[in-house]
This record gives C-alpha cells, structure tokens and sequence, in this order.
C-alpha cells in the first residue's frame, strides 16, 4: 500500500520540524554578545584609530574561533568619534540606544572617553580606553572604566628615569599642545627636577604647522643634550627633519608611537640612531604579543603600534570576564570580574583559547597581555612594565625593560 | 532608538540656533563671518565655567548669550567699516585667538586638558533619560521664539534697513543711515545666539575643550545655511537637517549598503558633503529655498 501525505498531515509535520529548528537553535547557541567600537577613524587620533578597529577584529575573531565568550559570539559594532567629544556623544548613542552594545572598547582621545562616560555608565556598559587622563579614576562610579594604557604620569617619570640613568644633564622638552602630551612632559620636568636636574627650556607647541623651526630652534639654542619629544607621528616627523637639518648632534627621547620604525624608514638611520623609544611593550616577547604580531601582519601588512595592541587586549579581557561572569551577566557584574582574569594570582595565559580551557577547569588566571601585563588597580588603571627600545641598523630594537610603580 | 533620535535631534537644534545666528548676519545683513565658532566657544565657556562655580544654569545661561553678544561690539566697532573680504579674514582671526587664548590660560579654562563634569540641563529634576527629551523641548521651543524673532525684525523698519545694507550699502547711506551701528547691532545679535547655542552644547555634551571648537564648526554651519539658503528660515531649518542627515545618516549607511569599513565610511562622509555642496552651488546657487524676493521683482 502507498502511503501519501494529506494536506493536514503536512501541516503538522511542518510544524514539528519548524519547532524543532527553533527548539535545536536556541540551544545550540546562546545570543550573541553585542561589542562596540568606538575609534578615532578620522580627526587627530586618525594615525592610530584604523589599526585599533583592525587589532579588535582580529581579536573578536579569535573569541569567535574559539566558540566565544560563555558560549556567546562577539558581533562587532564599529563606530567614528572622529577624535571628537561631541561627535562621540552621537556615536555612543547609537552604539548603546540602537545596536544594543554591552560594551565598548578602543577609545583613544581623553576627551571622548570624558564625555562618554557619562552615557555608558548610565546605560551600564563597561568602556575600555587607551587615555591617560587623571580626571576618569574620579569621575567613574561604577568602575566600569578601564583604562589599558599607562597614565601620562607615568610615562613622563619614565623618561626622567631613563634620561638620568644614561647621564643626559640638560634636556629640553618640545610637548604637542593637546591634554595628553602636556601633562606628559610636566610630568617628566616634574620627576626630573625632583632628582635635583634642571629642564634647558619647555616649550609647548601648536599642532598642525607644516615647520616648528621656531621651536626647535628656541629649544636648541639653549644646547641640550637630550630633546624630549612629547609627540606624535605627523608632527615629530617634520621636527626630526628640521633637527637633521640643523647639524645639531645631540640625543632624542620619545613615546613608542611616536617615532615608530615608520618614521625611521622615511627619515633614514642618521636620524634614527639618536632616539630612544619608551612605551609599555615590554612584551614583545610574550606569546600574546607574537600571536596577536603575527595575526596584524598577515591581516594589514603593516606593524602594529602600541595603541592598537592594547586595543587587542580590550577584547580579550572582555571575554574572559565574560567567561567567568557568565552568558547572562551585564555591564558591573562583567567589569566586576576584570581583575580576576587579569591581575595576578593566577596561572599566566596568553591567548584567549589558553584562558577559556583554564577557566572551564575551574582555574584562576592571570592573562598576560600583548600590550603589558595587564595589572588593573583600583581606579581601572594599569601598572605597567615599559620597555626602551633604540634603533640599530635603522630598526626598531629592545634595549632594556623597566618596572616602575605606579 | 527614541534616545537615539532625541540626540540627534537635540544636536540638529542646537545647530539650528547657530544657523539662525548666522543667517541673521549673512542672509539677512550680507555679513561674512568666519569666526562664527568663537562666539560659541564664549558661550560654552561662559557657562559651563560659571555653572561649576554654582552659579544658576539659567543665570549661565543668559550670562553666556550677554558676554558672546558683547565681545562683537569691539569686533564689529574695528572692522565694519572694511569691507566683506576683510570681516571674513578678522573674524576668522579672532575665532582662532579665542580657541588659543582658552588653550593658553589654563588658569580660567584647564588649558588643553578641559572642562570636564559640567552638569546636565534637566537632570536635577528629570532624570538621565527624560532630561535629554525635557532639553530636546526646551530647545525646540528657543528655536520658535528664536525663528519668530527673525521673522519679525526682517519685516520691521530694522530688517528692511539691514536688507537694503545687504543689497547696496552706498544707497543705504546716501539716504542719511549709518551702515555701520546697523551691521554691528546685527553681528551682536548673531553672535548671542551662537553663545546660547555653545551653553547648550556644553551642558550637553558635559565636557568642553579648546579642540571642540575649531573652524571646521564654523563652515559646518555655513554648510547648513547655504545649501538650505541662507535669508529663508525654511531654509536655515532644511539646510541643518540636510547637514546633520549628512554627518550622522552616513553612520547607517554601512547597515545598508555592504562591503564598506568604517574607515572608508569616514572618507565617504566627507565625500558626500563636498559633493552635496558643490551641486548647491552649481544647481541652486541661492540655496534649495531661495529668498522669493532675490531675483526677477
């Protein structure tokens, strides 16, 4: 006997399997975890805010690889601040009221993260940043701010530190007029000086000129052996042009993203000879750093900078909180877990997978990151490790790490 | 997404006030000022600066569109005898040396470093998220009263004298008036509101910095009103419509159209604008709503 399917029979077996997907979906995979990005595309933070939007891809895709975070795929949400506070007020509303993020990482400028908070931890949504300014360990109530970047406090007494342990005696300071960088050189004239050194000359320049001929000449008139360059990549390459072209001979200091192996390439080993690079990758030894190196290459064909590591580290951090907190856990109950994935004791992890299989075993970890270990204190802030690096055959080389407290 | 839309639209309003601002002195006088961003820089400094000292913020307020509206007197004292090329150029100038000199006196202003932690319009009594629709009411009810003010003075004895400065200025004084008290009355008053619109602004966005207020602010601004045209309130109020659909709908169009990064989004945006501009200019030179009474009566 034939047996056929009436129209009812259909139906319900129509429904069954329907439910069935629908049962079958929901248990197989929890709701994706909705992440925001908020970069600096354009506008002055437009050198660095590419390559951060580019490491946190990369690093979502690791979660996501790796079966996500408690089970929850990362779906990215990208936005521009356009180095803009009030632009950022725009962008962070949509990312919060219409893509529903639970979190939001890569804000590079102090200015946006300042009038962001505001909003984010309304909404109770952790905000990751790269800014040093003093006024966010006071202003975050929640502790939902992060901050995965050293404090320019501590930059700038790194500076004094290695300046006077090379025997420099009369530096001069050339700082980019923005709230970052001033307070970074007042912070190196402060530690200087309270090592009994004298500063030759502080000047603070406007950014944005096509010559500082004026500045650097002041600076150099006043014979220093050592300039302090608080500054970045646009600017600190036309001052180096100007000060090859002056003949002065005498040594260069600076952050790591500012005369970075790029601008070694464009100007040439004289130049670069003479600089000394800090920032807070200490790691470039560390798995993380390797893995995360690796990936950013294949990925953009470019080095990354040290804004976009740290920015790889948000997400991953982020996960592992996650992981530990729980698919169902929202914004404190996330930032709450922070320090335990983070801060020591625990067993050191480097990679997101590492981190995930320790965590289902129920272990205590400790990731240390691409960018620095990832020590967060009190107010979100991290106390790192810096490594100072030279040039050698026009490349960008580690000569020394250093810990400082913070 | 109804906060969303209320922070878009609060932004809309807030450049809506400047655009009337400027249109007063542009459209309706025939004014150039490219420094238009000083003045509310004044205005968000005045009152976010005042309302940390506990000031009222309806005091800071008033305080921020009295001090905005006067420091165009000397200004317009100075240059309002040169003509237009010469305004635009001063006024550029003294916007620049406002942004620096709230750069350098980090005494008054935090320097670079900003003012961070200025308090919100309506949240004392209204709450985080019903503060942003309480402000967005308020706002909207300026611009009526403010769109109402224009209104009336182009159609008093004042507006037809400023007009005709505008259209011919030797005319005007050949029949016995002074351009120039007419012109500076008409900068004050542009200028006052672009302080209003700087209070809001900071008590909004509740952080200020020098590096906010930038020329790009102020030819943001002319964007709006000369694609909008520039002596129509219809079109001070399409023209910042069409400028904020711009700057902020191009934030949606990746949800739409695939394949484009943020990156070359932010490229596009600019792109867009520009473009939008230029076939303005091309197709509707006198703004898509012309004055209806410029040409051919």
């Amino acid at each position: 006997m034939s047996y056929r399917i009436d129209r009812r029979q259909f139906a319900k077996l129509a429904a069954a399997v329907a439910a069935g997907a629908v049962l079958s979906n929901t248990a197989g995979a929890a709701e994706a975890f909705r992440l925001g990005a908020l970069n600096s595309i354009t506008g002055a933070g437009g050198a660095y805010g590419p390559g951060m939007l580019e490491a946190i891809q990369i690093a979502v895709a690791e979660v996501n690889a790796a079966g996500g975070a408690a089970g929850r795929q990362f779906e990215l949400f990208a936005e521009d601040d356009q180095t803009k506070p009030d632009a950022a007020v725009l962008a962070v509303k949509k990312l919060v009221e219409i893509n529903r993020v639970e979190a939001v990482v890569g804000i590079w400028p102090s200015s946006v993260q300042l009038a962001t908070l505001p909003i984010t931890n309304a909404a109770n949504v952790p905000s990751f940043n790269v800014c040093g300014a003093p006024e966010l360990e006071t202003l975050d109530d929640k502790d939902l701010v992060f901050q995965f970047y050293a404090s320019n406090k501590v930059i700038g007494a790194v500076f004094a530190e290695v300046a006077k342990k090379r025997g420099f005696k009369n530096p001069a300071v050339l700082a980019y007029n923005n709230a970052t960088m001033v307070a970074q050189a007042e912070n190196f004239r402060s530690t200087w000086e309270a090592g009994g050194g004298e500063v030759a000359d502080f000047i603070v320049y406007e950014p944005n000129q096509t010559s500082y001929r004026t500045e650097l000449d002041r600076a150099l008139s006043k014979n220093p052996d050592i300039l302090v360059l608080s500054s970045y990549t646009p600017d600190v390459t036309i001052i180096l042009k100007e000060w090859y072209q002056s003949g002065y001979d005498c040594k260069l200091i600076s952050p790591g993203w500012s005369i970075t192996q790029a601008v070694a390439d464009a100007l040439g080993p004289e130049v670069s000879a003479q600089a000394t690079t800090i920032s807070n990758v200490p790691a470039s030894s560390t798995e993380a750093y390797k893995a995360f190196h690796e990936a950013f290459v294949a990925r953009t064909g470019r080095q990354p900078e040290m804004f976009a590591t740290a920015a790889y580290d948000m997400v991953i951090v982020l996960a592992l909180a996650i992981e530990l907190a729980g698919a169902s856990a929202k914004g404190t109950e996330i930032s709450a877990k922070i320090r335990n994935v983070t801060n020591a004791p625990g067993n050191k992890v480097s990679t997101f997978a590492e981190g995930l299989a320790a965590l289902k075993r129920g272990e205590e970890i400790d990731y240390e990151g691409a960018s620095s270990p990832l020590e967060f204190g009190e107010a979100g802030q991290t106390t790192p490790a810096f490594g100072i690096f030279g040039f050698e055959d026009n490349k960008l080389a580690l000569q020394e790490v250093m810990t400082l407290k913070s | 997404m109804e906060f969303y839309l209320i922070a878009i639209s609060i932004s809309v309003l807030i450049y809506m006030l400047m655009a009337s601002g400027l249109s007063l002195q542009y459209g309706f006088t025939g004014l150039v000022n490219f420094g238009y961003v000083g003045f509310f820089a004044i205005g968000a400094y005045t009152s976010g600066l005042l309302s940390l000292q506990g000031v009222p913020l309806p005091v800071s307020f008033l305080a921020a569109m009295l001090l905005a509206g006067a420091l165009a007197y000397p200004l317009g004292i100075i240059t309002l005898r040169l003509g237009g090329d010469y305004l635009a150029i001063i006024t550029l100038g003294f916007s620049e040396t406002v942004r620096i000199l709230l750069m350098k006196e980090d005494w008054l202003t935090r320097g670079v470093h900003g003012v961070p932690g200025l308090p919100r319009v309506f949240d004392d009594w209204a709450g985080v998220s019903s503060g942003d629709l309480t402000l967005l009411l308020l706002l909207l009810v300026v611009n009526i009263a403010v769109f109402a003010l224009i209104a009336y003075l182009v159609r008093s004895p004042f507006g037809r004298i400023i007009a005709s400065i505008r259209d011919n200025e030797v005319a005007v004084r050949a029949l016995g008036k002074n351009p120039a008290a007419f012109k500076t009355r008409s900068l004050m008053l542009g200028s006052a509101l672009a302080g209003l619109a700087g209070a809001f602004q900071a008590h909004y966005v509740t952080f200020i910095a020098p590096e906010q207020f930038v020329p790009l602010i102020t030819f943001y601004v002319w964007i709006a009103i000369i694609v909008g045209g520039p002596n129509r309130i219809l079109g001070i109020v399409v023209g910042t419509i069409i400028l904020l659909t711009f700057l902020e709908g191009s934030r949606f169009m990746r949800d739409f159209v695939g394949g484009v990064s943020e990156v070359q989004l932010a490229s596009v945006r600019f792109f867009i604008i520009g473009m939008a501009l230029i076939c303005t200019i091309l197709y509707r030179p006198n703004g898509l709503f012309p004055d209806k009474f410029s040409k051919g009566k």
